[in-house]
């Protein structure tokens, strides 16, 4: 659907796949963070769709885009409801900080937090001690935490 | 908020905090500690907040990664096409199995559910004399005004406190609003007594009461197994909790 929708609206087959990306990016973190309305207005493939919809229409309209023609801008007002308002912000400033975090940092961080594996399973995948992983880990996520102050002032460098 | 490294055992009691692996009478104390420790407060949001960052980034680079795997997707069609549909197939499967595990009941919730029938309560005298406050309270809890007999009853508590009826009723009319958490120290203390006629019935709700807090490993070391009005369905709970 996302990619037909596209194609229809002057998309090729890799703009699809970067709004479908991005699609499930906001679904997830709605879902994430308890936002997602089930229920209300269909289910996660139609807040998918209508997602990637507002995506690819506003990518559409901007300036890079106004040659381009739109066949199928139904609703457009209302599909927007369902979507918190700040979840584009907030992807952008949590990926801000990720992208800080070094090749070592992300290996093992993604392996612990994101596919939820024990220390001792990314011990043997890696080949190093588990004691090695547990203070990786421990490192890494200080120096998230260091970051925190540089991007708060920088917020508040933006704010002045 | 303190730029000063946190120990790294410190760290890892938040991280367990934030990530729900923290036993429950550690959980306990530990919200009890950040009721009153801002900074811990902090802590823990920005733990999550960097949780989250990684848990996101790592999503966008198995995305990345899946995608670059699929060469040649230009073209509808193309075997490309189909690897990136079934990729696509089996992210709206992954979404879909989170979906339904954030809104399914957990094996506790349903069991909790499936056998826990509140207490009826005690029957009313049209002229009960003798203890109208504690009646009055009854009356509330009978017609369902829980937080009510639970604030009548507490009153009562303050001045009889080893009142074990009350401690039971006080109990009940907690469990019955979800509060199992209020509800355990209370059946606890009517349960630990043999001289209770509440007893019994306070061992099955502080065995409910775990269920219902999804503290499995209290509740499955309940000794009531073989009791003769509810061993049977301890049992059975028993061999259904994970």
């Amino acid at each position: 659907m996302v990619r037909q929708y596209v194609q229809k609206n002057s998309g090729t087959a890799a703009d699809a796949q970067d709004v479908f990306q991005e699609s499930v990016m906001v679904l997830w973190l709605t879902v994430k963070e308890g936002r997602f309305k089930a229920g209300q207005d269909g289910e996660a493939g139609g807040f998918l769709f209508r997602v990637a919809k507002n995506k690819w229409l506003d990518t559409v309209r901007s300036a890079a885009h106004r040659n381009m023609k739109i066949v199928h801008e139904d609703r457009t007002s209302e599909v927007r409801a369902d979507v918190p308002d700040d979840i584009e912000d907030r992807i952008v400033r949590l990926r801000g900080v990720y992208e800080k975090l070094d090749d070592k940092c992300r290996t093992v961080l993604d392996r612990f937090y994101y596919e939820r594996k024990d220390l001792a399973t990314i011990a043997t995948e890696m080949g190093v001690e588990e004691e090695s992983i547990r203070t990786i880990k421990y490192r890494c996520m200080m120096k998230l935490r260091a970051l925190r102050r540089t991007i708060a002032g920088e917020d508040n460098l933006g704010e002045l | 908020m303190n730029q000063n490294p946190i120990d790294r055992t410190r760290f890892e009691a938040i991280e367990a905090y934030v990530l729900g692996s923290m036993p429950m009478d550690e959980r306990s104390a530990f919200e009890s500690e950040m009721t009153k420790d801002s900074a811990l407060r902090a802590e823990v949001e920005l733990q999550r907040e960097n949780t989250l960052a990684v848990e996101l980034g790592a999503m966008e680079r198995t995305l990345k990664a899946m995608r670059a795997e699929h060469a040649g997707l230009a073209e509808p069609g193309s075997a490309g096409w189909t690897n990136y549909l079934k990729y696509a197939a089996a992210i709206a499967i992954v979404l879909s199995a989170a979906l339904w595990m954030l809104t399914r009941p957990s094996a506790s919730e349903r069991l909790f559910a499936e056998h826990y029938t509140a207490d009826p309560g005690l029957p009313v005298p049209m002229s009960a004399t003798d203890d109208p406050a504690f009646h009055d309270a009854m009356v509330a809890f009978k017609l369902g005004d829980l937080a009510e007999a639970r604030v009548k009853w507490s009153t009562l508590l303050q001045a009889e406190p080893t009142n074990d009826t009350l401690r039971y009723y006080i109990a009940s009319a907690a469990l019955a609003m979800d509060d199992a958490a209020a509800a355990i120290p209370l059946f606890a203390s009517v349960a630990a007594d043999p001289t209770s006629g509440f007893r019994t019935k306070a061992q099955w709700y502080l065995f409910l009461a775990y269920v219902n807090a999804g503290d499995i490993a209290k509740a499955k070391g309940m000794p009531f197994d073989d009791e003769p009005t509810y061993g049977e369905r301890v049992r059975e709970i028993k061999s259904e909790l994970r």
